[in-house]
């Protein structure tokens, strides 16, 4: 726990207060001490993003304290940073002290995209995610103040969340998104919304963004890394081989025999091949299964020209490459579970399973 | 050449040559592997090519259909061709996969390689020398 000291000054009673309580409150402590109205804007969004990234460890009844600690903290390092550029300082902008050691600067900057995200969202969206999240504010009680339904609020709340860690990460990153379609995408896939990632084309979009591709890792991931799942990006031939590397790795950990690891590693190459070959990019996607049994699944997409006729390019003997055309009928017999779904001129997925555990 | 840890080796022995693999090739490694032995086999006017692929986790169908085109060269230009060293799992993983060496003989390792090499000189002595 953090050593905030809710001694003086705290209002008894109500468990639960609401944003319309708190951020007043912040606000009337912060402008009795900082005259100009901009930086004590700043200040109270500063505050209140604290206050934010601190919920989780909060008790609900401590929150209130919690920010009026917080909001004193944040002038008084404001008037340490001011006194220490008294000569030259008319406004406050920077609150970084120049010779903060490099942690500092990163909790600083942490803080400061916090604040950033928090900005991006409307108006209505930050007061409803601060009093659910902040002031703990329930979802029927939010839905009863706002004529909405609790199931209707929820939905809200997590498209904000979503909305908050796309422009969290944006802003800590430092990345303007290069398209129109970025945002779009990065919503889709910060939400887990698989319909909407379709919509917008997600995997393609990501397969082709540099930015997203990098930014969508951790969106992914939810803050946890997951280090049963690897996604080899596929672009050039060195690639198949850092594909099929990465499948045996992984494969390892689940005791796969010597000859189940060759034959996954060899069918992760056919397909990484086929990628490099028709598609020009794509990834491989390496994952281990724990339900309904134990395996392996490996997805190869391709944002290439698609296959025409599938059933074709799944006989044997067929092929427009050097290959002896056995990429895709090769590597179906090479694995338990094999499936291929592919659009013309969107791309080609290939999934492949295989079980470590008899059914 | 590239800096870095050898991809391959050829090594006269003899009418002979020794092309050994010393790790993964990806493809484009691997077609630069074909020529530059396609090219020692015609410079040295060698008789036999012992390929040494002990080295590798995994032979698809390129790398198969790699071995093969190999062989297939080598005969035109004379020269009998042995594939040594693969590995069992290998080699069930290319059956399983519908490949094969096609005309190319295998064999254990080098030694049986190069002695299999002697019996395929010795019977069809008519060919060179
Ligand atoms: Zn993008």
């Amino acid at each position: 726990m953090p050593a905030a000291e809710p001694a003086g000054g705290t209002q008894q009673g109500s468990g639960s207060p609401d944003v319309a309580a708190l951020i007043p409150l912040v606000r009337r402590i912060v402008t009795a001490r900082v005259p100009d109205q901009a930086t004590a804007d700043d200040l109270v969004q500063e505050t209140l993003a604290r206050v934010l990234a601190a919920s989780g460890r909060l008790e609900s009844g401590t929150l209130e304290p919690y920010a009026i600690v917080t909001a004193r903290n944040v002038v008084t390092s404001l008037w340490r940073d001011q006194d220490r550029q008294r000569r030259h300082q008319h406004r406050v902008v920077d609150l970084r002290p120049p010779e903060a050691p490099d942690e500092d600067v990163l909790v600083q900057e942490d803080r400061a995209a916090i604040a950033q995200a928090l900005s991006r969202l409307s108006d209505r969206e930050r007061e409803i995610l601060l009093a659910h999240e902040v002031a703990g504010r329930d979802t029927r009680s939010l839905a009863a103040e706002l004529g909405s339904t609790a199931g209707a609020v929820a939905a809200q709340l997590n498209r904000s969340r979503a909305r908050l860690r796309v422009e969290y990460l944006l802003a800590a990153e430092r990345i303007e998104p290069p398209t129109e379609q970025c945002r779009p995408v990065l919503l889709a896939i910060s939400g887990g919304d698989r319909r909407r990632q379709r919509d917008v084309d997600a995997a393609r979009h990501l397969l082709e963004c540099e930015a997203c591709g990098r930014l969508s890792e951790p969106l992914m991931g939810r803050g946890r890394t997951r280090d049963d799942e690897v996604r080899v990006p596929v672009r050039k031939d060195a690639d198949v081989v850092a594909a099929r590397h990465v499948a045996r790795e992984l494969a390892t950990r689940l005791d796969f025999s010597p000859t189940d690891l060759t034959l996954i590693a060899t069918a992760v190459s056919e397909l990484a091949r086929n990628i490099v070959r028709f598609a020009d990019v794509g990834e491989i996607v390496v994952e281990l299964l724990e339900a309904p049994r134990r395996g392996i699944k490996v997805v190869a997409r391709d944002a290439g020209p698609g296959i025409d006729d599938l059933d074709r390019a799944l006989l044997d003997g067929y092929s427009t490459y050097r290959g002896l055309g056995l990429g895709l009928p090769g590597a179906r017999r090479l694995m338990d579970e094999f499936g291929i779904a592919s659009e013309s001129g969107r791309g080609t997925t290939v999934t492949m399973i295989k079980w470590r555990d008899e059914p | 050449m590239t800096a870095g840890p050898r991809l391959f080796s050829i090594l006269r022995q003899g009418p002979y040559l020794i092309a050994s693999i010393h790790t993964a090739l990806d493809d484009s490694q691997l077609v630069r592997f074909q020529e530059d032995l396609i090219d020692q086999i015609g410079r040295y006017r060698a008789r036999g090519v012992v390929i040494d692929v002990a080295a590798l986790d995994v032979l698809d169908s390129f790398a198969s259909r790699m071995l093969r085109d190999i062989g297939e060269m080598a005969r035109l230009r004379g020269a009998a061709t042995v594939v040594v060293g693969i590995q069992p799992d290998v080699a069930f993983t290319m059956v399983r996969l519908g490949m094969d060496t096609g005309s190319v003989a295998t064999a254990l390792d080098l030694e049986e390689g190069l002695s299999s090499l002697e019996r395929l000189m010795n019977a069809s002595p008519g060919r060179r020398t």
